[in-house]
């Protein structure tokens, strides 16, 4: 890996004005499954000059449940940590499965859940390592074209992509889109709060370089709901899904009364499955109706030369999620 | 630039390796820690500690796992500046310092082949190590699950697994 300066925050104040002395030219670091991998293959357009260590920011790593219900996770929770909190346990199932789904167990003691959320894609373009015989450019390097449109694209985008059609990696963004969580950042101009369908866009998410993704807010569950997250991978651990689903599912005297299903890895960013939905509330779900639902959420997706196989698991994982 | 070099982590940092402190120094001499060297590159190129392995390089195989503060972790993602005052353990650590004996994780991986090259065991072990530490009588699926990030090209998962269970019985 190439050399760095590194600073350890203490306050997310000096965080700040750590990151604003390096014009832009540092990242921060959390648990740094993600980010060291990245540096070590040398992929950013531009190495970092500094990288500043957020694990040293006291209170940012807390879960909580208020009393209307909320919960809030700080975003330097450890995925483990998140996995195994009775809170999280007791009211958020999906998102305990989805932490769980994550790499492996050590991965998962040093992994952050804000770090889940914010992690880089994995497209094997964009990854590829620059040591090994050269850069690859590409779409979301900012040159060149996306090579996966013509390349070997089996684990890409099946919804489209402006530009770049890698997926975005995340097992915990799914669930909490089926969660409907809001998440906090911070930066220069201060603290805001925005839907997590908002935070993710084409080319990963918006939080600028300056910014730190600080809190994540679960509203209060529909009471008595079912809540699944299924991830398809090739080999159980370590890998990152082919395609996941989180759905959440209330149901009153076997009447579907409110549903919120989210997909994983099969576009850019994670997917709601809105007209899907709206042939399952009001009704009772059964068999048929299930497999309805799952060909309505895949109308309109559009697989690239080698992954059409994905649409058959998404709507497979649809299913099960729905009638299990 | 100046007060930018004022802002930075004090010059020197201390890990407690197998019960053994050391102080290290962050430069970018021989003898010193790189503020983007790994904990892997510090314990075995710094320390002369070569029983931890770099396999993959990029946290997927498992086989530089240490553990630190009780927890299994990967040396190659871990920045060695970030684990200032840390406990670490190696394979090294493992035998009892005085009389050479191996933990009984290790002779239970001994008894059962649980390996042919070798070259994951210290992460297994440690993995292994961690799990029974936390968990003295884990069931078959728990130590799969606690070995899950762990890949062995010789494929011995299954003596693995055998060793595993055998130590815990033995109050491993």
């Amino acid at each position: 890996m190439k050399a760095f300066h590194h600073y350890n925050a203490r306050s997310i104040d000096q965080a700040l004005s750590l990151i604003k002395d390096h014009d832009g030219q540092a990242r921060f670091i959390a648990g740094g499954t993600d980010l060291l991998g990245v540096l070590k293959d040398d992929i950013l357009p531009r190495y970092p000059l500094a990288i500043i260590n957020i694990k040293t920011i006291p209170g940012l790593d807390e879960i909580e449940e208020k009393k209307d219900g909320t919960i809030t996770i700080g975003a330097l929770s450890k995925l483990a940590h998140v996995a195994g909190s009775p809170v999280i346990q007791k009211h958020l199932p999906a998102l305990v499965e989805a932490a769980q789904a994550v790499a492996t167990p050590e991965i998962r003691n040093m992994g952050t859940i804000g770090g889940n959320l914010c992690q880089d894609t994995r497209c094997w373009y964009y990854r590829y390592p620059h040591q090994m015989g050269g850069r690859i450019q590409c779409f979301r390097k900012g040159k060149g074209p996306c090579l996966a449109l013509k390349g070997d694209n089996r684990y890409h985008s099946i919804a489209g992509g402006k530009g770049c059609v890698a997926v975005c990696p995340s097992d915990t963004a799914i669930a909490l889109v089926a969660l409907d969580a809001r998440i906090v950042i911070i930066g220069p101009q201060g603290e805001r709060e925005i839907p997590i369908m908002d935070f993710y866009t084409n080319m990963g998410t918006i939080l600028k370089p300056d910014e730190i993704l600080k809190t994540i807010i679960i509203p209060p569950v529909l009471a008595e709901s079912k809540q699944i997250f299924l991830k398809f991978t090739l080999r159980k651990p370590i890998d990152f899904a082919v395609v996941s689903v989180a759905s959440l599912i209330k149901e009153e005297d076997g009447m579907c009364t409110d549903v919120r299903i989210a997909l994983g890895a099969v576009a850019p960013t994670p997917v709601r499955a809105y007209s899907a939905e709206d042939m399952l509330r009001g009704n009772s779900i059964d068999t048929a109706l299930a497999e309805e639902a799952a060909q309505q959420a895949v109308k309109g997706f559009k697989p690239l030369s080698m992954n059409a196989y994905k649409i058959e698991i998404t709507k497979t994982l649809i299913k099960r999620s729905l009638v299990q | 630039m100046d007060k930018k070099t004022k802002q930075e982590d004090p010059q020197e940092i201390e890990i407690i390796v197998n019960n053994i402190p050391y102080s290290l120094t962050i430069g970018i001499h021989p003898d010193q820690v790189g503020p983007s060297d790994t904990l892997a590159k510090t314990l075995r190129e710094t320390l002369g500690l070569t029983g931890t392995k770099v396999g993959c390089d990029q946290g997927s195989c498992g086989a530089c796992t240490v553990i630190m503060d009780g927890l299994p972790i990967l040396s190659c993602l871990t920045l060695t500046i970030e684990c200032d005052g840390r406990h670490i353990t190696t394979i090294e650590g493992l035998q009892e310092p005085k009389t050479g004996k191996l933990d009984p994780l290790q002779q239970s991986f001994i008894d059962h082949t649980a390996f042919q090259c070798g070259f994951c065991t210290p992460g297994m072990i440690m993995a292994s190590r961690a799990l029974l530490d936390n968990n003295p009588s884990p069931k078959t699926h728990e130590v799969k699950e606690a070995l899950s990030g762990h890949f062995c090209r010789c494929i011995s998962h299954y003596h693995v697994l055998d060793a595993v269970l055998s130590a815990s019985k033995k109050g491993g």
